[in-house]
């Protein structure tokens, strides 16, 4: 099992999560697991066994063996992409509320048949 | 300043959006303001781009696949200018009405800024969070007036979009992980070195991907979030969301197939050109049959956009010179179109206090521009000369008749009768019965007209004049789309 295949796994967690299940807070919390899947997988691309942080001191010349490094950008990457996360689920929960507020239901099923 | 002008027009609106948070008076002056100053600077741009040149932005002076691009042509231009046009007439749209606070012109301005933002960036990463960025502005405008049936389109919105968007963003790891960059151009060079080595990655990424922006333009099985956000938004907004937003997705598609996945490069991608004619067939018949038994008007208007999509779809999936002019043509044709319908459907709505197609009644008698401007509109829908919408799907069917699928036609010309049966319903109902006379609605009717009608009907004239514009002289909407579509055929990595 490498981590991406884990992180796909998670993946296929998190949308069955998203799919099935009926409360709205569940629903949401498939969705940060996709999320986190996500992050798990960019960042295990980055990863090299052994590597070293990609940090050159003054000084220093090109002659650094670059295979030995990890790879940054992935991470910088998901620091935005966690932040969009996080961004849509306080959304989505501060949308939770309003709902239960008018429907005193979490549930989509009792909510559909709502009018 | 010349050479900072892509930047800028991105800017503009997202400068003003803080602006008007800051302001209570100058609100609308100040959004209104930054979106024509974004159009004057990309007109500025025009001779250039239509000439097929293309321009290029490194911003911070990054060169190439360490900073993010800015890239306007062809296609980019032609998507950005429908965004800017439509964006300053849903504006002036939204002027008469009070309840709509700055923080309603805050998300509109981030909207249309985020918009362009996805169009232009040549990084694939940047165009995943501008659209992330304009998929959380558009949950909060659907949700805008708190209502309980609007909360829950937004929140279906939001989970269906949440997925696709996660499905872009895997399928663009994928991407990286195969080619080491995330500029547009690179990993279309680097993909078919890519396609020999891990075959299986670079179809996985394109199903991702595909899968993503299917779900943001609601294709046929993907399309269940539409009906519901575009009828529940505020009626600007739906305009909008039904003339713009979609149509941001299907720019991602095309710059993934063309740009990025391109034909020549490997085999297995031609197919998906069948898959999107069938998609697009499958769609175009659900959304018209759909449409047809709506009696709320905007979810009528909504499903009329599915409808519309199929088409869209079918001229992409064809993809010879004159599919493609014929499908961009009618992006173009349906923003302007679908604009007009939804603007008068909020009038219509806001005089009949029922979204109701039956409560419309005598709406005819009582405001014969809006109504005439209606038909115009829809008759383009239905592709009738001398409007605008009958061109582009002459154009599609032309390109289906030559490409060789005849079958195509038929589909589309009975796709049109059913489109032509419920616009035909909506038009016959509006004449029937004489004009209202509940005394509530009347007078809340004069206070709209004292309040500003002219903001509302104005932007109703401009689309309708330029859906017999377009009409009449088409060769001037088919000059924007040449650029482009010469651009997708043209295959050349640059």
């Amino acid at each position: 099992m490498t981590p991406i295949n884990i992180s796909l796994l998670v993946f296929m967690i998190g949308l069955y999560g998203v799919m099935s299940k009926n409360n709205l807070i569940k629903k949401i919390m498939g969705l940060t697991i996709m999320n986190g899947s996500i992050v798990l997988f960019f960042i295990s691309i980055g990863y090299r066994e052994a590597g070293l942080a990609p940090i050159l001191e003054k000084g220093t010349t090109g002659d650094i063996p670059t295979t030995i490094l990890v790879d940054p950008l992935p991470q910088a990457l998901m620091l935005t992409a966690i932040v969009i996360g996080i961004s849509i689920t306080a959304l989505a929960l501060a949308l939770i509320v309003r709902i239960y507020a008018k429907y005193k239901t979490l549930d989509i099923q009792e909510l559909s048949k709502e009018q | 300043m010349a050479i900072h002008i892509p930047i800028l027009i991105i800017i503009s609106p997202l400068l003003a959006a803080f602006l008007v948070l800051l302001t209570r008076k100058y609100k609308i002056i100040l959004a209104t303001t930054s979106i024509i100053a974004s159009i004057v600077f990309i007109s500025t741009l025009s001779s250039r781009i239509l000439s097929g040149d293309k321009i290029t932005y490194h911003l911070g002076g990054w060169q190439g696949p360490l900073g993010i691009s800015l890239v306007i042509d062809g296609l980019s231009f032609f998507f950005s200018s429908i965004v800017l046009g439509l964006g300053l007439l849903v504006i002036i749209y939204s002027i008469p009405e009070r309840r709509y606070s700055r923080t309603y012109y805050f998300l509109l301005l981030i909207s249309l800024s985020s918009m362009i933002g996805i169009i232009y960036t040549a990084d694939i990463f940047n165009m995943y969070v501008f659209y992330e960025l304009l998929s959380l502005v558009v949950y909060l405008l659907i949700a805008y007036n708190m209502k309980g049936m609007a909360l829950r389109a937004s929140f279906n919105y939001l989970i269906m979009g949440g997925v696709g968007l996660s499905f872009f963003l895997l399928g663009i790891g994928f991407l990286y992980a195969m080619t080491g960059t995330l500029y547009i151009y690179h990993i279309a060079e680097q993909l078919p070195a890519a396609f020999n080595s891990s075959t299986r990655m670079v179809i996985m990424s394109f199903v991702l991907i595909a899968t993503g922006m299917g779900i943001k333009i609601a294709v046929f099985p993907l399309h269940g979030w539409l009906p519901d956000a575009h009828s529940m938004a505020p009626s600007p907004v739906s305009a909008l969301l039904s003339g713009v937003t979609v149509k941001i997705g299907i720019y991602c598609l095309i710059r993934m197939i063309y740009s990025v996945f391109s034909t020549e490069t490997f085999s297995i991608i031609s197919s998906s050109h069948t898959i999107l004619i069938v998609l697009g067939v499958v769609t175009l018949l659900f959304g018209a049959s759909m449409a047809l038994v709506q009696t709320d008007l905007k979810r009528l208007l909504a499903y009329s956009t599915i409808n519309q999509i199929g088409i869209i779809f079918i001229g992409l999936g064809i993809g010879t010179e004159l599919g493609l002019t014929g499908a961009l043509f009618h992006v173009l044709n349906h923003a302007i179109m679908k604009g007009t319908l939804f603007f008068c459907a909020g009038i219509m709505i806001a005089e009949a206090g029922t979204r109701d197609v039956q409560g419309l009644s005598g709406f005819g008698r009582q405001q014969p521009a809006i109504t005439f401007a209606f038909i115009i509109a829809s008759l383009g829908m239905i592709g009738i000369p001398p409007t605008n919408g009958f061109v582009s799907k002459w154009l599609i069917c032309l390109a289906a008749v030559e490409a060789g699928y005849t079958i195509l036609v038929v589909i589309i010309l009975m796709a049109s009768a059913i489109t032509a049966a419920y616009y035909f319903r909506v038009i016959q109902v509006l004449f029937i019965g004489p004009p209202k006379q509940s005394s509530v609605l009347i007078y809340e009717g004069e206070q709209m007209i004292h309040g500003g009608n002219f903001f509302k009907s104005l932007p109703i004239y401009i689309l309708a004049a330029g859906c017999l514009l377009l009409g009449l002289i088409p060769a001037l909407g088919i000059s924007m789309v040449k650029p482009a579509v010469s651009l997708l055929l043209s295959h050349v990595i640059p």
